[in-house]
């Protein structure tokens, strides 16, 4: 058993090593031929991934401050997925160590970063310098500020990560209810601290990509689809691990079916997010936040419909209505293959959300209608993107395989307070 | 004269009162009914009660309000005056959808609330079980099982002897005042 766990971590190891290794060399070779696309593609992989330890985060601090019953034997195993926060830390490093010290280059990923970058202003080109809508941002959206912040939000996502594990792992060892209330008070902190660095994180990272558009709901909306991520990745291990693993027995109907209707109800919150910034830029209708939007319907040069719009249209169907209208149903919440699979459709789908918000943006165009051209859908930052998945999702993975593995934690937490409730709990 | 309404037996815990319901339930009556203290888990699939119904009504009703904001949004913007605001169009699914999104979850918590009624045929001011003699101790520390008398199956004598079968005592008819 332990040699077969062994074997699968140098498996992932090796992932992590191709997958990272690949992206690695595009940085590099991005950044000496002024080519985005890796650094597109290695956000969008590394976000993906990120997006899921942010939700399991919130997820256990929820779960804390509820004091709720049912959670305990659930919880544990989200208290192992947030041994991924150091290696997320490490694996955003790379692009903020290019924002530093890519000299003339350090604009490639986020252009405001060096104000001698070119942009676009309406449809001229101009440099982020000269662009007043840059110059009114520029004491938040400023090279050492950014980097301040971006250690900030990993040492609060690390911190409170380890924190989370020490108090119930801690509990595991002498049963001291002491713990139980640490970890809520922590958690009552925890909560508005890691949802302002999820807001904020999400502004710094994947907004000021187009440093010109702005939306208030941006943080909530990660903040949505993370805690979709979460739950999905969430009802996968626990299935697995009540058919093969240390659940066995343990993982019951009733904790299936609470956490599909949380995943139906994060669907619903996702859907009113996302539709509630469409619907206020839609209604106030001003250039500088319609574009955003634009360039994700019509290809802005001809007017046509470009091939985002049905990426879009696949957002809305494929995002909400489809798990919507399938989740509602009792038995597609507790048939384990009909959950499985709903589950697995809400990750890809909330990838192709992330990539939609991360990859199409404007590229200056000299001589076509506008003097721009939005990124298509299919690009070589796919491939990249691909790449950097696979690698941040290998060391991710290894990352809580040797969490699992280690002794430092029981199965489930079984000197907590509530575990009998939880392993009693009865829908 | 009085109405019969079933026969009651009582059970001293719930282990008694569980294996019973499963007799009952494995031998073919569909009217009949547990009073317990206290929740009993598991009770209701013992007892053969599959889900609720609610739920349709909640679709039923939700489906009623999103096509009725629709309904109302056209017949107001696009037919009875049509109306340009905003430089929206005269219609279209995207500028009210809060609408539909509200009248939505009205209807559903309509559907929800009144269906729920309806299939607990409430309001009900009085219920024949309370004329049973003991039937406060179905809040306290006994347990009931009643079969009434509309069951098909039922039978004054048979049913009295199945009920002393499943192990239950003091077995009692259950009569309305007319």
């Amino acid at each position: 058993m332990s040699a077969e766990k062994t074997d699968l971590q140098i498996k992932l190891l090796g992932g992590a090593t191709l997958g990272l290794g690949t992206g690695l060399l595009g940085l590099i070779h991005g950044w000496n031929s002024n080519d985005k696309s890796p650094f597109l593609g290695w956000l969008w992989g590394s976000a993906f991934w990120l997006s899921v330890a942010i939700g399991m985060l919130m997820l256990i601090m929820i779960f804390r401050v509820f004091n709720s019953e049912w959670t305990p034997i659930v919880r544990r195993q989200l208290e192992h997925g947030l041994a991924a926060f150091p290696w997320l830390a490490l694996c955003f490093a790379p692009l903020v160590a290019f924002a530093l010290f890519g000299g003339d280059n350090s604009g490639i990923l986020w252009s405001w970063v060096n104000p001698a970058t070119s942009t676009i202003e309406v449809t001229s080109e101009i440099t982020v310098g000269e662009d007043v809508l840059h110059q009114k941002k520029a004491s938040y959206l400023n090279l050492y500020f950014f980097v301040f912040r971006m250690i900030l939000y990993f040492a609060i996502f690390c911190g409170l990560g380890y924190w989370m594990r020490k108090v119930s792992f801690s509990q595991d060892l002498d049963g001291d209810p002491k713990w139980t209330h640490l970890g809520m008070k922590l958690s009552a902190v925890g909560i508005p601290a890691a949802a302002l660095a999820l807001t904020f994180g999400a502004f710094d990272m994947f907004m000021s990509l187009e440093y010109q558009w702005f939306s208030t709901m941006y943080g909530v909306w990660f903040f949505a689809g993370s805690i979709r991520a979460a739950l999905a990745v969430t009802i996968i291990t626990c299935l697995y691990l009540s058919t093969k693993g240390s659940l066995q027995g343990i993982y019951k109907q009733a904790h299936q079916y609470d956490l599909a209707c949380l995943s139906l109800a994060f669907t619903v919150f996702w859907a009113y997010i996302s539709f509630s910034q469409y619907f206020l830029i839609y209604s106030a209708n001003i250039p500088e936040e319609t574009f955003w939007y634009t360039i994700r319907e019509i290809n802005p040069n001809t007017g046509e419909r470009s091939g985002w719009f049905w990426v879009s249209m696949g957002l809305i169907f494929g995002h909400f209505f489809f798990p919507f209208l399938y989740l509602l149903f009792y038995r597609n919440k507790i048939v384990a293959p009909r959950i499985v699979f709903i589950v697995c459709w809400i990750l890809l789908f909330h990838l192709l959300d992330l990539y939609w918000n991360i990859i199409p943006g404007r590229e200056i165009a000299p001589g076509s209608a506008v003097g721009m051209e939005a990124r298509p859908f299919f690009g070589s930052y796919l491939l990249w993107g691909l790449a950097s998945l696979f690698g941040v999702g290998c060391i991710c993975a290894w990352a809580v395989c040797r969490s699992y593995k280690s002794s430092e934690a029981e199965s489930i937490p079984v000197r907590d307070p509530r575990i009998l409730e939880s392993l009693n709990y009865h829908e | 004269m009085d109405i019969k309404y079933g026969l009651s037996a009582t059970f001293n815990s719930a282990k008694d009162l569980y294996e019973a319901a499963g007799k009952i339930r494995e031998e073919g009556f569909t009217s009949w009914e547990c009073y317990t203290p206290m929740p009993v888990h598991g009770l209701d699939a013992q007892m053969g009660i599959g889900r609720s119904k609610v739920p349709c009504f909640t679709l039923a009703g939700g489906i009623t309000g999103f096509c009725t904001g629709m309904l109302i949004v056209w017949y107001m913007n696009a037919f009875d005056y049509p109306l340009i605001v905003g430089g929206k169009p005269y219609f279209s699914p995207i500028y009210p959808f809060p609408v539909f999104y509200e009248l939505t979850i009205l209807f559903s918590a309509f559907g929800t609330l009144f269906g729920m009624f309806f299939l607990n045929r409430l309001p009900q001011h009085h219920h024949p079980i309370f004329e049973h003699p003991n039937f406060a101790r179905a809040g306290d520390d006994r347990y009931l099982i009643v079969i009434e008398v509309d069951d098909p199956k039922f039978d004054d004598e048979e049913t009295k002897a199945f009920l002393k079968e499943t192990g239950g005592k003091s077995i009692t008819m259950i009569r309305e005042p007319a």
